[in-house]
């Protein structure tokens, strides 16, 4: 293989891998707070490219302000669904938490996902993409739309990750990532950082597909397959665990865009290029359940 | 549960007897293959239902196992020369044992490990049959042999009805037996129930094995009723649908679900008119049942009945 058919599969992993990174990023959020796995992210993820469809190409707003829409109406969508469906779990509303978040998420993914297929129909979308044309770089040519969007998305995880290092709310998030009932004795609303944490998990999916809506179709079914790689980064990461989840991404992004290329028949390869992930998902699990960066849980 | 229930017992043997004389009624084909479809689901849901309310052990691959059943059955037939009922019993053994070792695998994850797992499994099934398309067609969907050659609607209408009830039989038997009573205690308390000398490692496993085994019976009857099997019977979207099911009916029971797969199956077909709407308002009554009603439709309904009758009686 040569040099520029390396480099143009490392290159393809780590745009892939930046979308990848945004997911997961909002799935390991609401994982670290609520210590619940969003069986729905993939969803709002698609929603998030309806959003910015509907707001660049039916109420004609800019693509960067089209992300921004997306990231908003995520972030209230987000927001209620902790409200309503979440939240009683920490309460002791519910009998079995555990089975009931995991059956409540799955549930609300199948609602979402024949939600959109009702409202906007099977067939694919495509709005505007944020920039047009390409960029070379010597002999390699990559598409602009794309360099974009995962430019936009590795700014987006910079802005998250500084505004959990420094910003109140990135503090309280933390200190409840580490410790619920340690956060609550120095004063933490519990409640409301779970608020906060499935809001911003919520849009962070939302953004990334905004941002990769336009470069691939925007499809009812589209958020399936992004929501099993983000579940099998932050497995790979360790649960919770956000540093985990971007070297997740990247080592994902990577085994993906080059294991595509060890089997000889092109659509064989093609065919079984979301199953590499799963078989880490599979491995990982069972040898160290609690991922690279995790730390053990008795039972979760 | 009590044992000698005369208005249990009198409610089960009227709903058999309903299903039983319903076709007399003067029911159109459609709507007699509507309810074979549904019992097939029925079948799915109960099977399901036995694995998460018994056990507690969360899977998101009975759509997977239905079609593994299914595939193995039409594939056997195919390249063995099998009659179908060797088919039918060779995608149930293959399901059973499939579901062992995935019982065995999964034996030290639980909750939303557990659920991963069983999807990246699913998924792994789904793929491998789209992709291995020179054998198993692909996503064009598999032709495969009919059940009962020459056989009317009626004909595969009983067959189900009596197979679904048959192996409704045999789960509330396992469910009253001793292995029923472990399943009961690993879902409550696994470390407790250890303690106490239950082999929780073999039971969670036979668990997982019978699940997968009973759906995979009902994927080997649909591929040879339908006689089209194709790998979208194996999505996750599928998976929803069955958990919507068990969820309504009441997934604690495996009669309620069951009844559950049925009602939503019939139901599918009654509201054509509304399109995918259908599905949203299944999702909907399943988070609403799981937030207010986790003991579902026929659950809540049963409650209620027997509170009645103390009031009465």
């Amino acid at each position: 293989m040569s040099l520029l058919a390396i480099s143009e599969q490392a290159i393809n992993g780590l745009i892939v891998s930046a979308i990848y990174a945004l997911t997961a990023l909002g799935l390991a959020i609401i994982f670290g707070v609520l210590r619940i796995v969003n069986f729905a992210h993939g969803e709002f993820y698609m929603l998030g490219g309806y959003a910015y469809y509907v707001a660049v190409t039916t109420l004609g707003v800019p693509p960067v302000l089209g992300v921004a829409t997306a990231g908003c109406a995520l972030m209230v969508l987000g927001g209620l669904v902790e409200w309503l469906l979440i939240r009683p779990v920490h309460q002791g509303k519910v009998d079995r938490p555990d089975e009931y978040a995991i059956m409540v998420t799955f549930a609300l993914s199948i609602l979402l996902l024949n939600l959109a297929n009702s409202v906007f129909g099977p067939w694919p979308q495509r709005p505007q993409p944020l920039f047009r044309g390409r960029v070379e770089i010597g002999e390699l040519v990559i598409s602009g739309d794309r360099l974009a969007a995962a430019g936009m998305a590795v700014l987006l995880i910079t802005v998250v990750l500084l505004a959990l290092r420094f910003t109140w709310a990135g503090k309280a998030v933390r200190a409840v990532s580490q410790n619920r009932q340690a956060a609550e004795i120095y004063g933490i609303s519990v409640a409301r950082v779970g608020l906060i944490a499935f809001g911003v998990g919520a849009a962070l999916a939302g953004l990334a597909g905004a941002l990769i809506g336009p470069v691939f179709n925007v499809t009812p079914p589209m958020g399936v397959v992004p929501a099993i790689k983000a579940y099998i980064i932050v497995v790979l990461g360790g649960l919770g665990s956000i540093p985990g989840a971007i070297i997740g991404a990247l080592i994902l992004g990577q085994v993906e865009s080059f294991a595509t290329i060890l089997i000889p028949d092109p659509s064989r390869a093609l065919a079984y290029k979301d199953a590499y992930g799963l078989l880490v998902l599979v491995l990982i699990l069972l040898v160290r359940p609690q991922g690279l960066f995790g730390t053990r849980e008795r039972r979760a | 549960m009590t044992q000698r229930d005369p208005w249990k017992a009198a409610t089960v043997a009227l709903l058999l007897l309903a299903f039983i004389g319903l076709p007399l009624l003067g029911l159109t084909e459609y709507w007699i293959y509507t309810l074979t479809i549904g019992f097939y689901y029925a079948l799915l849901a109960a099977s399901w239902s036995l694995l998460v309310g018994y056990v507690g052990r969360i899977s998101f691959a009975q759509a997977a196992m239905s079609g593994l059943g299914g595939y193995v059955s039409a594939l056997s037939i195919v390249y063995f020369n099998l009659p179908v009922v060797g088919g039918l019993a060779l995608g149930v053994l293959l399901a059973g044992i499939i579901g062992f070792a995935l019982g065995l695998l999964t034996l030290r994850l639980h909750g939303a490990y557990l659920g991963l797992t069983t999807i990246a499994f699913a998924e792994i099934l789904r793929i491998t049959i789209t992709a291995e398309h020179g054998v198993t067609q692909g996503s064009r969907g598999l032709r495969t042999a009919a059940l009962i050659p020459g056989g009317t609607r009626l004909d595969y209408y009983y067959l189900f009805l009596a197979v679904t009830a048959f192996c409704l039989v045999l789960m509330w038997l396992l469910i009253r037996s001793r292995i029923g009573l472990f399943f009961q205690s690993i879902r409550e308390d696994e470390d407790g129930a250890a303690s106490l000398g239950v082999n929780v490692t073999l039971w969670k496993a036979f668990a997982f094995a019978c699940s997968s085994a009973f759906a995979g019976l009902a994927g080997g009857l649909y591929a040879h009723f339908v006689q089209l099997i194709a790998p979208s019977m194996m999505s996750l979207q599928e998976m929803g649908f069955i958990l919507a099911m068990a969820v309504i009916g009441g997934f604690h029971n495996v009669l309620y679900a069951a009844l559950g797969g049925v009602l939503l199956q019939t139901l599918l077909e009654a509201l054509r008119e509304f399109g995918q709407w259908r599905l949203v308002i299944f999702a909907l009554v399943a988070i609403l049942m799981l937030r207010f009603a986790p003991n579902g439709l026929f659950g809540t309904l049963a409650a209620a009945m027997a509170k009645g009758r103390k009031r009465h009686g």
